[in-house]
């Protein structure tokens, strides 16, 4: 008897359903923004241009990320730069700040962008990963003008006809995730690394304000969403550890965004929903812990390059873990065999445990030839016991 | 109030940075050689707290806040101490590889050298190979330092390496390289003579190629 995807996708969160090959996308098996006319130039079908072929074509199981709540990390700001697409993530503010290109030199353009960071990119590649130079909040002064952007009750936060668009989203057989923010991630979008790790030590008050602004913002918009769609699953983002390590201590983990969490997930679970992702880069072993004490329970992508291990996890923390990614990025730049051996070390034992999806770790990037992905997504069928891809 | 160097240690290891700009003024008046309030007091400071951060005991807010004390210590003694005398460990060039904007790693690398004990000139992101070669010659380093964020750009590395063959001045150097993508084994692969996993090992490997 066949299942909903989204009932499928539960039974593979909660252990109920082992050795099923399910390919999230978008975002678990997703792609730097480059990768398709790269891919295109190198031969990949003209399809590519479309992303949802794209995914299409790699045989992807759906998810649905409804960004169209204003709730956590607004992904597809856009701004044109000279000509070139600048696309870029912000933290949840409404209204958005005006994007104004402000200087240019031989190789970079700065750029204001719609959430109030200064940043520098490339003429020629606005997207590779930009350097901030200012950012919107500095100190209390800055800050109260800033969180007028995080009203919770701003009509413009859920979409116009919500009514409808609830309707839809229930009658879509895929899994349904709400953003549900963000507390790290989004303070150092606002104040920059350096000056927010300062901040936690110089002006603890100032961190709490923000985080519990954050709070509460996330805990209305949580229980109007769910009064009209049926939710199955909660994701923050927070990209908040290095190659090493947290970028913060456990001890401050614990004291500055531990309640908010569990406040969140508690009204999460209350009200059905015990799937709930965070996505960070970086080494996560002191924060995955901290996370599952808080009501987080989803872990992706857990970067190879940062000394993450799915596998240790797995046996660590058992079911109480949903585990995502974890297949090394950097294997795609070397050959098939390394692939091969990649993909063998570790995904038939995660898939055979259950709670895992399978992705590489991170967003695929250009210098990923197309050849050695299509080769990877083929690998990882074969293990699931599908047939290759017909292309 | 005598002079107590392991006070001004535990000041800047808590990163109370008033404490420490406090203790070595007071050293000062009490007529203790400089040199001495540095190399007895900051620097084993922020060597204790690097290890610490090594062994996963405190993290970079504390690092930062560490730093900040000690840089505010050296403040202090500035005008009665010869450049010579704070950067005894050597110069080092530092800089992100070109096509990459990413300087946060970079910046606290340079901060925790320059903490140590080096003199770190900063040659910022996105630097070309070209750049490199002409501050080497300008500065004259024992170390040259690159750091690189992405996959893409750490290929960008080898080619600094190869500029410095080129214009004669490699064996004059000893090269670090360090960065989310980076291994060891990538470090050999390009013939770099240093790797750094994290900040905190970036001393120990630079002080270890400047003894080397």
């Amino acid at each position: 008897m066949s299942i909903s995807e989204r009932q499928r996708f539960l039974d593979i969160c909660h252990f109920k359903r082992t050795g099923d090959m399910c390919l999230l996308a978008p975002w678990l098996n997703d792609f730097w923004v480059e990768v398709p006319e790269v891919w295109m130039k190198a031969g990949a079908p003209a399809e590519f241009a479309d992303s949802r072929k794209m995914r299409e074509y790699f045989g992807f199981d759906h998810i649905r990320l409804m960004r169209e709540i204003q709730t956590g990390l607004y992904m597809d700001a856009r701004m044109d730069v000279l000509g070139m697409e600048y696309v870029y993530a912000i933290p949840p503010i409404l209204p958005l700040y005006e994007p104004k290109i402000l200087e240019q030199d031989e190789h970079t353009v700065t750029v204001f962008n719609a959430g109030g960071q200064t940043a520098r990119v490339y003429k020629n590649d606005p997207q590779k990963m930009p350097m901030y130079l200012d950012q919107p909040v500095k100190d209390w002064a800055t800050w109260k003008e800033y969180k007028k952007r995080l009203d919770p009750d701003t009509p413009e936060r859920f979409p116009a006809d919500w009514a409808g668009y609830a309707a839809r989203m229930n009658a879509k057989d895929e899994p349904l995730l709400l953003n549900v923010g963000s507390f790290f991630g989004f303070l150092r979008e606002w104040m920059g690394l350096e000056p927010l790790l300062y901040a936690f030590h110089d002006d603890p008050a100032l961190i709490d304000d923000m985080m519990e602004t954050l709070c509460h913002l996330e805990l209305v918009c949580i229980d109007k969403a769910m009064d009209k769609v049926r939710v199955d699953g909660a994701t923050f983002w927070e990209d908040m550890a290095f190659k090493t390590g947290p970028l913060i201590s456990p001890k401050m983990f614990r004291r500055f965004m531990m309640p908010h969490y569990k406040k969140i997930t508690e009204l999460l679970r209350s009200r059905g929903v015990d799937v709930i992702f965070v996505d960070s880069d970086g080494n996560l072993n002191h924060l995955i812990p901290l996370w599952l004490e808080s009501g987080v329970n989803f872990f992706w992508p857990l970067e190879v390059a940062a000394g993450n291990d799915a596998v240790h996890y797995r046996k660590t923390y058992g079911k109480d873990a949903i585990l995502g990614g974890n297949i090394d990025k950097r294997v795609l730049m070397k050959s098939k065999e390394l692939i091969r051996e990649e993909v063998m070390s570790k995904v038939p034992f995660l898939l055979e445990q259950g709670g895992y999806f399978p992705s590489v770790d991170h967003f695929v990037p250009p210098d990923a030839p197309f050849e050695n992905y299509l080769y990877l997504i083929n690998t990882l069928r074969e293990v699931g016991g599908l047939p290759p891809l017909q292309h | 109030m005598a002079w107590d160097s392991a006070a001004i240690a535990d000041a800047v290891r808590e990163g109370d940075d008033r404490e420490a700009v406090s203790l070595v003024k007071s050293a000062i008046e009490e007529g203790v050689p400089p040199i001495e309030i540095l190399e007895t007091g900051l620097v084993p400071g922020i060597q204790q707290l690097g290890e610490l951060f090594k062994d996963g005991e405190v993290f970079l807010p504390e690092v930062l806040i560490a730093c900040r004390a000690m840089d505010r210590g050296v403040d202090e003694l500035k005008p009665f101490l010869e450049s010579s005398e704070m950067h005894k460990k050597g110069k080092v060039i530092i800089g992100t590889v070109e096509g990459d904007l990413h300087d946060i790693g970079k910046n606290i690398v340079r901060l925790m050298l320059e903490c140590a004990g080096f003199d770190v000139v900063d040659l910022g992101v996105d630097v070309s190979p070209g750049k490199f070669v002409e501050a080497v010659k300008e500065h004259s380093p024992a170390i040259v330092a690159m750091s690189a964020l992405l996959t893409i750009t750490m290929t960008n590395m080898p080619e600094v390496l190869e500029a410095l063959e080129k214009a004669g001045l490699r064996s004059q150097v000893r090269v670090m390289i360090g960065g989310a993508p980076i291994t060891r084994e990538y470090a050999d692969q390009i013939g770099a003579e240093g790797f750094a996993e994290d900040c905190a090992s970036a001393v120990g490997e630079a002080e270890r190629l400047v003894k080397g």
